[in-house]
């Protein structure tokens, strides 16, 4: 059975950062949002670190979300770091391959460098002398030189800094990475109740969804994928039998107009079905 | 062997590591950021939307995916240490180390969130066991509630790739609410403070050598003085000087010296202060009462010594001698006020007219506290205009209307509910360890001129929570902005990815009646 769950590629690996779902496996961020999942990436942008526009890698998963998966049998826990640390005479093993591999990277890297050289020279001499007997002679000395003299300081070494962890290589229970181990988390709370049958039920309808505390909602509702589209709802979670203020409920539909989008107020039925209100101000006057 | 070519599919399909080839290609890199264009408003199934989605798409995989390479100059090299929770450097730091990192024993350190930001930056290499941490091996060994949670680390973060320096916040460096309230200089405690923060951060116990034994002493006194006086309200009365405290302070660690004396130096500044306050001390453990308190500058009745103090009063196994006040009363001034004959004769006058009750007459007569109370409502009644039925219940009217006031003052007499701040009656609060500050920030545009060893005042403090959590009520709000003085308080709200700031400040309603 594990290796049948092994073998489907409709499952991603997640792992547990300090109790948060995350993933980190471009694969996984792939799968997931072609299930119309979006998350929220945490990471700063390798390309360009220091700024908070476009963010990167980890992915954080919405409580909706990690239930969503975990009710469709789609995502299994990674080990955590310490359960993959090597001890003793691994640790040598992996060591010295490692150090193996810096040293083939740097020959590899030491002579893509001097072809690199051997181009820009081979260009700039063929564009500046006109006669070619003298500049072939010229070109194969200067190339000579080049050899013989060409370093490849350690220090401009291009190394990588991996994002997910190369993991599996240095991990003991390789096979056993999509092993149940999922850390049963308790969603008694009613209230996480209704807003899981709220985002089960729009993500069956299509729509994309993002938390929205920023609009003092429970989800944004996109219709199409985010990177393209605005949100037309805001989605505000309410228990059917729940009284709601009604100064709660004019400050969000005010909100809602004031940006744009409609809100929605969204409760689980018992049969199951989600109902949907929607508020909108008039504006009569 | 089929164990190993399992090991091998899973590898292929899951690792992320590029080839040396990749690895040389990708430093002449593009560091732009593709521009976002205009979102659609709803999907209609064109075939220009789904080409636009894709291309959408596409970037932002080739931006997501993109791994970190860096030129190995380029990256200092650091290890993991797991017991101590923090990152210890092996090469020269770079420019990070003014704002970032601490020294201890001689080495430079880094703590686990710093090196982490650093490591996302492409700044740092982390080995452990001597093998390179993945940023998600950071991720997961670095961040624990021992540490910086991921919600921490998020604001932290956040707050780096703004520019801003973050510290961790260090309620030790924060003056006490009673330093604060007597406006205590701060030099000393820029003395303290660089040893502090790598105290309480270094993995090693730290020989306090440098820390001299006279410092110990004051600020020890200092914070008894802390937890006595915190029982009455603030708003002292108590009004010491920066100067006078000094001197007591000095007083008290000479007295180190030669022993003893210590204790009255303590009793002389507490009874003084206790004395003020008898009448609105609740939780004091003292009834200041019944403890007689010396009028030094009495010339009469005193000697030149005090008697040793009720043992009962003192710590147990405590002996204390008698004290010699010579030294103090040199300090007061002993002469008796010389009245003119004019201002003699302005005190009899008040005197007299202040009258003595029990040489009334009529007050005389009277037989019994009822008979004494109506005697004084009826000379009441006789001398003023007023309703005096208004008068003579428990209920009584919040002005009398005989006495002209400016509107302001009588607007401020009436207001039955007063305007209070923040930090009014937070001593009296209970710590609560619900709330805390996480982070002290600074601005940007001080990181030039940035000192590690003295930061400064922060522009703010930072609290961490999320969106999920309750909101701080007043007690909550009260409390933290008692912990930081006139810094803000910032609420950094974290929402998965999106992080709200906000602040709760005190707000002067405009007064605009003026007479």
């Amino acid at each position: 059975m594990m290796e049948e769950e092994n073998s489907t590629p409709d499952a991603v690996g997640l792992s547990w950062c300090d109790s948060s779902p995350l993933l980190w496996r471009i694969e996984d961020l792939k799968w997931f949002r072609s299930q119309g999942l979006v998350g929220a990436l945490l990471g700063s942008l390798p390309r360009t670190p220091r700024q908070n526009g476009r963010m990167g890698r980890p992915l954080l998963l919405l409580p909706e979300e990690e239930r969503l998966l975990t009710e469709r049998c789609a995502a299994a826990a990674l080990p955590a770091a310490k359960h993959c640390a090597v001890e003793g005479a691994d640790v040598h093993q992996c060591v010295k391959q490692y150090e193996a591999e810096q040293q083939q990277s740097y020959e590899e890297q030491r002579v893509l460098a001097l072809e690199d050289r051997k181009s820009a020279l081979l260009r700039a001499m063929t564009s500046s002398h006109t006669d070619p007997q003298t500049s072939d002679e010229a070109l194969q000395r200067r190339l000579e030189a080049l050899d013989c003299s060409f370093t490849f300081p350690l220090s401009a070494l291009a190394v990588q800094l991996s994002t997910a962890r190369v993991g599996l290589t240095y991990c003991h229970e390789d096979r056993a990475f999509l092993q149940a181990n999922w850390p049963i988390r308790k969603q008694d709370n009613p209230r996480c109740e209704v807003r899981y049958q709220v985002f089960s039920d729009l993500r069956g309808r299509g729509f994309y969804l993002t938390s929205a505390g920023k609009f003092g909602g429970d989800f944004l509702v996109y219709p199409g994928d985010p990177l393209r589209f605005h949100a037309h709802f805001i989605a505000v979670c309410l228990s059917l039998d729940e009284s709601v203020c009604l100064l709660d409920v004019l400050a969000v539909a005010r909100l809602g107009s004031n940006v744009k989008k409609t809100v929605l107020l969204c409760s689980a039925a018992t049969d199951g079905n989600v109902l949907y209100t929607s508020l909108q101000w008039s504006g009569m006057v | 062997m089929a164990e190993r070519n399992s090991t091998d599919s899973a590898e292929s399909r899951y690792s992320e590591i590029l080839s040396p080839s990749e690895l040389f290609a990708a430093r002449s890199r593009c560091h732009k950021i593709p521009v976002r264009g205009q979102k659609d408003f709803f999907p209609n199934d064109s075939d220009e939307q789904r080409q636009r989605l894709e291309q959408s798409l596409s970037e932002h995989w080739s931006l997501t995916s993109e791994e970190r390479v860096e030129r190995l100059g380029n990256l200092v090299k650091a290890t993991w240490i797991p017991s101590d929770q923090v990152v210890e450097l092996q090469s020269p730091a770079g420019k990070f180390w003014q704002t970032m990192g601490f020294s201890a024993n001689g080495k430079q350190y880094l703590l686990p969130e710093e090196a982490l930001y650093l490591m996302e930056c492409g700044n740092l290499q982390v080995f452990y066991k001597d093998l390179p941490l993945s940023i998600q091996d950071g991720y997961e060994r670095f961040l624990s509630s021992n540490t910086v949670s991921l919600l921490q680390y998020q604001v932290f973060g956040h707050l780096k790739r703004l520019g801003y320096v973050v510290h961790r916040f260090d309620p030790s460096s924060q003056p006490s609410t009673y330093a604060r309230q007597l406006n205590l200089p701060q030099s000393q405690d820029k003395a303290g403070r660089p040893l502090k923060r790598k105290r309480s951060v270094s993995p090693t116990p730290m020989p306090t050598s440098s820390r001299t034994e006279k410092q110990d002493s004051t600020t020890e006194m200092m914070e008894v003085d802390k937890d006595e006086k915190d029982g009455k309200p603030p708003g002292s009365h108590l009004t010491t000087s920066p100067e006078t405290l000094e001197v007591q302070c000095s007083a008290t660690s000479t007295a180190d010296e030669d022993g003893g004396r210590t204790w009255w130096a303590g009793d002389v500044l507490e009874c003084k202060e206790s004395n003020h306050s008898t009448t609105s001390t609740s939780s004091s453990r003292w009834d200041f009462s019944s403890i007689p308190f010396p009028d030094l500058g009495s010339r009469e009745s005193l000697s030149d010594s005090l008697t040793s103090p009720d043992p009962s009063l003192l710590p147990g196994g405590l002996a204390v001698g008698v004290c010699d006040v010579a030294t103090w009363r040199q300090k007061i001034n002993l002469r008796k006020v010389a009245m003119s004959s004019k201002e003699q004769g302005r005190e009899d006058d008040r005197r007299r007219r202040r009258g003595d009750v029990n040489k009334d007459r009529e007050v005389q007569q009277c037989r019994n506290w009822t008979e004494y109370q109506e005697l004084m409502a009826r000379r009441q009644s006789r001398c003023d205009g007023r309703p005096a039925h208004l008068w003579n219940r428990e209920v009584t009217p919040l002005h009398d209307p005989r006495q002209p006031l400016p509107t302001r003052e009588l607007l401020e007499k009436i207001s039955v509910i007063k305007s209070t701040n923040l930090l009014e009656g937070v001593s009296r609060l209970k710590e609560s360890d619900e709330w805390g500050i996480c982070f002290s920030v600074y601005q940007p545009d001080s990181v030039a001129e940035f000192k590690k060893s003295n930061p400064g005042k922060p522009y703010s403090h930072m609290c961490v929570c999320s969106f999920d959590g309750p909101v701080p009520d007043l007690r909550a709000i009260k409390l933290l902005a008692s912990q930081t003085g006139d810094v803000p308080v910032v609420f950094a709200v974290v929402d998965y990815g999106d992080i709200s700031f906000y602040t709760f400040k005190d707000f002067q309603l405009p007064l605009d009646v003026y007479p």
